[in-house]
């Protein structure tokens, strides 16, 4: 006897479903920090379960009356942004060389500059505060500019090196029999193929950048180069104790940019991610 | 315009050479054709002459000039890729522009000479689609157009109509002859179709293992050809090429026995046509091992011995497999290879 199959209408549901829950899942400590953040402080903390909370902008007016939160969001988006732009200046042109010059020891370069992201942080972490104290950049969101781009140098040329191998070599033929040179090539045909490469490199390092937090706690150390992240830290101690509330509310102002980054960029973000990663 | 010479071109990679000592030389507004299975050095000469690949010896001349020193983007060379290679990000028309751009012709120029290009391949209305939106067949008129707008003085063509289907093909052939003819300018064209290189080529060069095995026209080549490889890539479906022993005038193989001239002796390679065959006769005897009708014609294949040889024959013939059967051979149309697979010549 045949089984009784399944329509597609009832497959439909069950893979909604299964979907439908695993997202609420994954978004549930989202909905979580911001249902914190909008309540009163006194609530966050009460051990009794509170089903119907109240709705309190208790932690956002001290975040705007105590904190220079603008500031801290001011800083976290000049030293991204200038780190991503450093990034592409730099990364491009190598990535365009390794992944086309014929030259000695090509590929050992290439790898030499992935190693550099399988370091420990925490290794050359007190070196560079020396480093940066000598050159007089601490507590300076300059500082964390060029920290956050060489950190992401290597992953930026790795992503855009692997799109630039996908381009056919044809194309670079024709553009030289048509007369161009080696830097008209790479500016009129290679960078315009590989756009959305450089994209997803760029927000990749930008996601990397935002949440970059050892290097920022320790060449920050006011209001002048603190970011989001490390600002969120300041909620956990002193005189008033742990504020909850107000750190779910940074937590959230933090996350917002990432969220409209990947969002951008979500077809092409988890090719960046295992180019960059895995391909060799 | 402009002739081109090749002088003693070497090219080696590592150990492996693909093309070995290369001389030709490429009349004016000759159409020569490059023709050889893959992997046979047509390609790599082709860019060779382009300049996106350096000979490791020898001279290419273009325009009575040694350009060996001159970088691709400064010869005054279009190439048309088998991939198209257009830019993905520039509509036709800054396709068809680019060369134009990059070779500083005056901005001025630039819109009638698109026209004019765009209008030669019928491409007129499409000038403002990415490259992306068109299909095989208008994407390839599009990189012709790129290749003739700033009027060269070499055309070098890679493959250009083998992604296309074969219909389409025809079509382009003849498009492409025209504008040769119309245009004037030398080229040379790389493939491994012969149907396109005896259509297309003022003169042919057939190319094996990075070495010219012959050059001639495509009468020259398809009736007179120096050696075995010729023989058998050239005709469609090739030249039967039956080893055997000759003797005293008379060639044999099992299930073939022929007369032939007293020079030709011992061990030695019949070569006969399809065409040149006759149903009906005692050149052979062997059976009937397939019927193809292709409507206008009809392929038989007999085996002889354990050789297959392909009879051209009348368009209405029909038979059964296995069926005893007798071929005639032209005894006008006969070639004889020595051993070494070159062309026994002489008084045949």
């Amino acid at each position: 006897m045949a089984k009784p199959r399944k329509t597609r209408g009832e497959s439909l549901v069950l893979r909604y479903a299964v979907l439908g829950t695993w997202a609420l899942i994954c978004l549930l400590p989202i909905l979580w920090f911001l249902s914190i953040g909008f309540r009163p402080r006194t609530e966050v903390i009460t051990p009794e379960p509170i089903y119907f909370p109240t709705f309190s902008l208790d932690a956002w007016h001290l975040l705007v009356s105590d904190w220079p939160i603008a500031q801290y969001l001011r800083n976290s988006i000049i030293a991204v942004a200038g780190s991503v732009v450093i990034d592409l200046i730099l990364a491009i042109p190598a990535a365009y060389a390794l992944s086309r010059y014929e030259f000695k020891g090509r590929e050992d370069i290439g790898f030499y500059i992935l190693s550099t992201r399988m370091m420990a942080p925490a290794i050359v972490a007190v070196p560079i505060f020396f480093l940066f104290k000598t050159v007089g950049l601490l507590d300076s969101v300059w500082a964390l500019m060029l920290i956050y781009a060489a950190i992401n140098l290597s992953l930026v040329t790795w992503i855009i090196r692997s799109y630039m191998l996908d381009i056919p070599k044809e194309l670079e033929d024709a553009a030289r029999t048509d007369g161009a040179s080696d830097l008209r090539i790479l500016w009129e045909i290679i960078i315009p193929a590989c756009l959305p490469g450089i994209i997803t490199a760029a927000v990749i390092a930008a996601i990397f950048a935002i949440n970059e937090f050892l290097f920022t706690l320790l060449i920050a150390s006011t209001a002048n180069a603190y970011t989001m992240s490390v600002a969120l830290a300041n909620f956990t101690g002193g005189s008033d104790g742990i504020i909850y509330n107000a750190i779910a509310l940074v937590s959230f102002i933090a996350f917002v940019p990432i969220l409209i980054l990947v969002i951008l960029i979500q077809k092409h973000l988890s090719r960046g991610l295992t180019m960059g990663a895995v391909k060799g | 315009m402009a002739s081109i010479q090749l002088k003693n071109i070497v090219k080696r990679y590592g150990a492996f050479v693909g093309v070995q000592n290369m001389t030709l030389d490429i009349a004016d507004e000759e159409f020569l054709v490059l023709l050889g299975p893959s992997g046979c050095g047509k390609t790599t000469t082709m860019r060779m002459i382009a300049g996106l690949e350096e000979p490791t010896d020898g001279e290419i001349i273009i325009g009575g000039e040694v350009v060996n020193e001159i970088d691709a983007r400064d010869r005054d060379v279009a190439m048309v890729f088998q991939g198209y290679a257009l830019y993905p990000n520039m509509s036709i028309y800054e396709n068809i522009r680019f060369p134009l751009r990059m070779r500083g012709i005056p901005a001025s120029e630039h819109d009638a000479r698109i026209r004019k290009a765009a209008e030669m391949v019928e491409l007129g209305s499409f000038l403002d689609r990415k490259p992306g939106a068109l299909s095989g067949g208008q994407r390839q008129r599009a990189a012709l157009a790129r290749a003739v707008v700033r009027q060269p003085q070499v055309f070098l063509m890679d493959e250009p109509l083998s992604n296309l289907d074969a219909k389409l093909r025809q079509s382009m052939r003849v498009q492409i002859k025209h504008m040769q003819r119309q245009l004037k300018v030398t080229t040379v064209y790389v493939t491994h179709d012969q149907i396109e290189a005896m259509t297309l080529a003022d003169r042919i060069v057939i190319m094996n293992k990075g070495a010219i095995q012959q050059v001639g026209t495509p009468d020259e080549i398809y009736s007179d050809p120096a050696n075995t490889f010729v023989a058998g890539f050239i005709g469609s479906p090739p030249m039967n090429l039956i080893e055997g022993n000759a003797q005293n005038g008379r060639f044999t193989a099992p299930g073939v026995s022929v007369p032939c001239p007293a020079h030709v002796r011992g061990s030695v390679t019949l070569g006969i046509r399809p065409e040149d065959c006759r149903v009906g006769g005692d050149h052979v005897q062997g059976q009937v091992y397939g019927v193809e009708p292709t409507g206008d014609v009809t392929y038989l294949t007999v085996l002889a011995g354990t050789k297959k040889i392909e009879v051209k024959a009348a368009r209405d013939y029909r038979s059964e497999i296995d069926v005893p059967i007798g071929i005639a051979f032209d005894p006008a149309h006969l070639y004889f290879f020595d051993e070494s697979g070159q062309r026994i010549r002489g008084a045949e």
